[in-house]
């Protein structure tokens, strides 16, 4: 199997002197192809700061990201820009969407991002949509959207681009527990079906029991790693 | 077109706000229309009534003669000049004047005046001698008619038919000579020292109180284009200004009213640069606003790959169509209050200024008011927009992500 994100000796501060917080410290994990897995810990542990460093939201402070082969520890601007726009797709846990666009307009906006041509995006977004399960509700804006269904939007939104890698922080806090089932179960029917990698960022139970794999962090350190 | 969808919809975001941008943008090109059309109509108001009161729109004269209107500088031969004028295309009508300056006596009362000859019928094609008047008839060529103006006829005591004596001297050897006429017209410019000082007998009546067979002191002039007095190089200026004559632009010898109008196409400057000033603060400021309210959202549409860029663009984007929006309107509003104050003029009661009287302003509307000014107020919005804009474009997302949650 290949590896598609891998993290060499990741560490990352925050605050100088007497407020400095170590986020991260000497993170090195490897995720391969069709992983469906979840990074948990208490508050502060780092789960969301090592997503946002996987995620090129964030740059480490010294060590390597490699994403599908890139490493983009180091870049920045542009560039980095268009490699989030092709490569990964962000799922956050609230108000993921352009609350003055639709259903369909947010799934588009990303392939507009990527230049592909209205037809192609056309078909891409009726066949996203369908594929969470909200096909007829293209025309609504987030506001006529329950809150499983805004983030469904963001699944098909995520997926639209063709990334490499999906991560997901939190995607379910803002959910009651069956809307957050449904919701899981459309992600992981993805991975199954798709061989999409997810990895989470996440407190939530139903997501753990879920994931294939658990990587614990504490004090922004890997203190356990199981395959299921 | 996603993109244009996204920064309108984005404006609606909060109608209220955007309004009231809107407003403050619109309001100000209005204000800037406005301003001008009555900077417009003023100096049209001004530069007719210097050009077209009495005056014209250039004056032919013997060199010198403006210094101390001295009655000996007169022009001698006015056949020649005459012929080109009647000649030049660009002029419209001109006529000769003997002025000097006088005694005038009535049986009550004595003041001194001055004294025009003028061609009945040529002065109807440069001055208002004719509008002005506001009892008895306008001069027909009679030997003894005379025009005195209303402050001048009370100054006398004299109404219609009372006998009046001139005293003047003779322009070539300083002689005294007398002459009675009988008030014939009375007129009213409006303007005290001209109603009060000035006289007007016929051109022939003049030359013989002068002792003059034929020349003039003055021939005024009307274009055929107002526009054309100004050009110092036109070639009527060149060709009859010689060492012994001068013919000049009424811009030379009113340089008073041609200081005011320059000053007052100064205060559309400086009243632009001060709305301009202000509308670009509420700008600013309503922008920031927006770009405050939408920061997670940046970071968000920022991690899904939206360049720093794309999101200036989006940003300016969402200025451009508020300030072409504004445009339509302000435009709209300023036609229509332009368009207004047009037809109806506002009131200044009355106002002296340089010798001219300002009773009621009729604004003036001008293409380059519904052209140039929207694009200077959109090329203001956009500059205004780029600190906000880029502020935008520079959110990392990761910061927006934290700070918003």
């Amino acid at each position: 199997m290949d590896n598609v994100i891998e993290t060499r000796g990741v560490y990352r501060h925050f605050g100088e002197e007497q407020a400095r917080v170590v986020a991260l410290d000497e993170v090195s994990i490897t995720i391969e192809r069709g992983e469906f897995t979840a990074i948990i810990g208490p508050s502060g542990s780092g789960k969301t700061t090592l997503l946002h460093i996987i995620g090129g939201l964030d740059n480490p402070d010294r060590g390597d990201v490699l994403l599908s082969g890139t490493n983009i520890a180091d870049m920045s601007g542009n560039a980095l820009s268009d490699f989030r726009r092709d490569h990964i797709g962000f799922i956050f846990q609230a108000y993921n969407l352009i609350p003055v666009l639709s259903a369909e307009e947010n799934i588009e906006y990303i392939m507009l991002l990527q230049g592909r041509p209205a037809v192609e995006r056309r078909e891409r977004v009726q066949q996203m949509l369908s594929m969470v399960g909200l096909e007829g509700l293209g025309s609504r804006r987030p506001g006529e959207l329950s809150g499983g269904q805004q983030q469904r939007v963001a699944v098909a939104r995520a997926m639209a681009s063709g990334p490499d890698i999906i991560l997901a922080d939190e995607p379910t806090a803002n959910l009651d527990s069956r809307t957050g089932i449904a919701l899981l179960d459309v992600m992981r029917a993805l991975n199954e079906e798709q061989n999409m990698t997810f990895v989470f960022s996440t407190h939530d139970q139903k997501i753990m029991d879920r994931a294939r794999r658990l990587i614990v962090l504490e004090d922004g350190r890997v203190v356990d790693d199981q395959r299921r | 077109m996603l993109v244009l969808r996204l920064a309108w919809r984005n404006l609606f975001r909060n109608t209220r706000r955007t309004v009231l941008t809107g407003l403050l943008l619109s309001l100000s090109l209005t204000a800037l229309i406005l301003t001008n059309g009555l900077v417009l109509g003023m100096v049209e108001l001004m530069v007719g009534s210097v050009t077209k009161t009495l005056a014209g729109e250039a004056q032919i004269h013997r060199r010198g003669y403006l210094d101390d209107f001295d009655a000996e500088l007169f022009l001698d031969n006015i056949d020649d000049i005459t012929a080109y004028l009647d000649a030049a295309p660009d002029v419209a009508e001109y006529a000769p004047r003997i002025m000097t300056g006088a005694i005038v006596t009535s049986s009550y009362n004595v003041s001194a005046g001055l004294v025009y000859g003028v061609d009945p019928v040529r002065e109807l094609g440069v001055s208002r001698l004719a509008d002005a008047l506001v009892e008895g008839e306008y001069l027909s060529g009679g030997r003894r008619e005379i025009m005195i103006g209303t402050e001048m006829a009370s100054l006398l005591e004299v109404s219609l038919g009372d006998r009046i004596v001139i005293t003047a001297s003779h322009a070539r050897s300083g002689e005294i000579s007398q002459d009675l006429y009988r008030v014939s017209g009375i007129f009213q410019f409006g303007l005290t020292e001209m109603d009060e000082a000035m006289a007007f007998i016929n051109l022939d009546a003049a030359r013989e109180l002068v002792g003059l067979a034929d020349g003039a002191h003055q021939i005024a002039v009307q274009f055929t284009d107002p526009e054309l007095a100004k050009n110092r190089e036109h070639p009527l200026y060149q060709e009859l200004s010689t060492e012994a004559v001068e013919a000049l632009s009424w811009l030379d010898f009113n340089p008073q009213i041609a200081g005011v109008i320059e000053w007052s196409n100064y205060s559309t400057i400086i009243i632009g640069v001060v709305l301009f000033f202000l509308a670009s603060i509420g700008v600013v400021n309503s922008m920031f606003m927006s770009i405050y309210e939408r920061f997670y959202e940046f970071g968000v549409i920022k991690a899904v790959g939206t360049t720093p860029g794309a999101i200036l663009r989006l940003v300016l984007l969402e200025a451009l169509l508020i300030a072409i929006a504004s445009c339509v309107a302000g435009n709209l509003l300023g036609y229509l209050a332009s368009g207004y104050f047009q037809q109806n003029g506002i009131p200044f009661g009355r106002m002296e200024m340089s010798g001219v009287v300002i009773e009621k302003v009729y604004t003036r509307l001008a293409l380059t008011q519904f052209t140039a000014y929207p694009v200077y107020i959109t090329l203001l919005t956009l500059t205004a927009a780029l600190y906000p804009a880029l502020f935008a474009a520079r959110i990392t997302p990761s910061e927006a992500l934290h700070r918003s949650l």
